[in-house]
């Protein structure tokens, strides 16, 4: 997999330190000017620096929950009405801003792959990358979910088409539900397995972070990769078979 | 979106569903997913160990249009090729052949890893039946 580690955690937390407010001039922090507390028009960040968070994995969401309320009472449009017309502009802008990255650092899974995009990792280009790698060196492309996850995806498959055929035919084979609400209940097993496993590789990835490892940071997203692409499998593959047995 | 008239075409008549004997010695299988869109591909081939050519090809494919598509144009492509010109077979010619979009141009890739894992499951076999004796060159 290719990575680009070129813009990984060495950018500044938060780039604006040394910006000067517009209105007074003096130094401004992130989104207020320190000094006089006007809103600054919003910079190019990222969610993680939007928050003065380093671009880690284990986020501390009840201090993020708190930042958020607080930032959103401050920048909100309506209390900013009767200010500078660019000034409510940017409040406007940086509210949006604010529950966008809010709304994504908050949840563990839209964490982990907004951090896998700011750091270049594409699923697709990498699909294909990996296909015309194989086809140039005649090896097979190692694919990405592990093959006991392919066959049981597939095998489940089977038998949602034949529950279907069965209902379009009116009959009912209470042999095949049965087994489908087992596999669909070892499904959701392993899906909530995920869970903890994401966690070993937040780990990995802040250790990293911390050391600044490239090698190491690259076998953590690659890990995060991997299991988010079984997850994702296994959401679709458990929202089907509620679908096919009417849940 | 809309579909391409071949797309249709291979999606409401797909050709050559269905499956092999998977422990057959001639027969290679190539099971192989695309998890952005929870797609999973099956195609298999058949081989004459003499001359090598693919005489028959199955698929069976959950996913969406373009993947059963892919992969019904897929094994009417690798009939009647030989093993290594099959593995010639690009997904940039999928592509152009169904008029697939750039959404779907990963139903295109799966269809050649999916050709490309059961030559190489059929050669495997091959590999262990008779050491020496099938070097595909």
């Amino acid at each position: 997999m290719v990575i680009d580690t070129s813009k990984t955690i060495s950018a500044p937390a938060s780039g604006d330190t040394t910006a000067s407010c517009w209105s007074c001039g003096d130094m401004r922090a992130a989104h207020f000017c320190h000094a006089c507390g006007k809103v600054q028009p919003p910079l190019p960040v990222n969610y993680f620096s939007f928050f003065g968070l380093p671009r880690k994995l284990n986020v501390d969401v009840l201090r993020l929950e708190r930042d958020f309320y607080e930032l959103s009472r401050k920048l909100h449009p309506d209390l900013n009405a009767r200010a500078d017309k660019r000034e409510q502009e940017w409040s406007l802008e940086q509210s949006s801003l604010l529950n966008d990255a809010y709304r994504t650092l908050k949840d563990p899974i839209k964490r982990t792959q907004y951090l896998l995009r700011l750091e270049g990792v594409e699923l697709e280009e990498q699909s294909k990358t990996a296909t015309e790698k194989a086809r140039a060196s005649g090896e097979v492309k190692k694919q990405i979910v592990p093959p006991d996850l392919l066959e049981e995806v597939f095998e489940l498959n089977m038998q949602l088409e034949e529950l279907r055929m069965n209902k379009k035919m009116g009959e009912h084979d209470p042999a095949l539900v049965k087994d489908l609400e087992a596999h669909k209940a070892q499904f959701e097993k392993k899906y909530e397995e995920l869970a903890e496993e994401l966690k070993g590789h937040w780990n990995r990835w802040d250790q990293a972070v911390d050391r600044n490892n490239g090698d190491e940071r690259r076998g953590a997203l690659d890990s995060m990769v991997d299991l988010l692409n079984r997850r994702s499998y296994i959401r679709n593959l458990v929202r089907d078979v509620n679908e096919a047995l009417g849940n | 979106m809309a579909y391409s008239d071949k797309v249709l075409d291979h999606y409401s008549n797909p050709r050559n569903v269905g499956s092999m004997d998977k422990s057959s010695n001639e027969v290679g299988t190539g099971l192989v997913g695309a998890p952005e869109c929870g797609d999973v591909m099956k195609l298999q081939i058949k081989v004459n160990p003499q001359t090598n050519i693919i005489e028959d090809a199955k698929f069976k494919t959950f996913g969406c249009g373009s993947a059963i598509a892919s992969s019904s144009l897929a094994t009417e492509w690798v009939k009647g090729k030989t093993v290594d010109e099959a593995l010639q077979i690009k997904n940039t010619e999928i592509v152009k052949e169904l008029a697939l979009p750039p959404v779907k141009i990963h139903c295109s890739v799966l269809a050649e890893d999916a050709i490309r894992a059961a030559i190489h499951d059929w050669k495997a076999k091959q590999g262990a039946a008779k050491p020496v004796a099938v070097e595909t060159k």
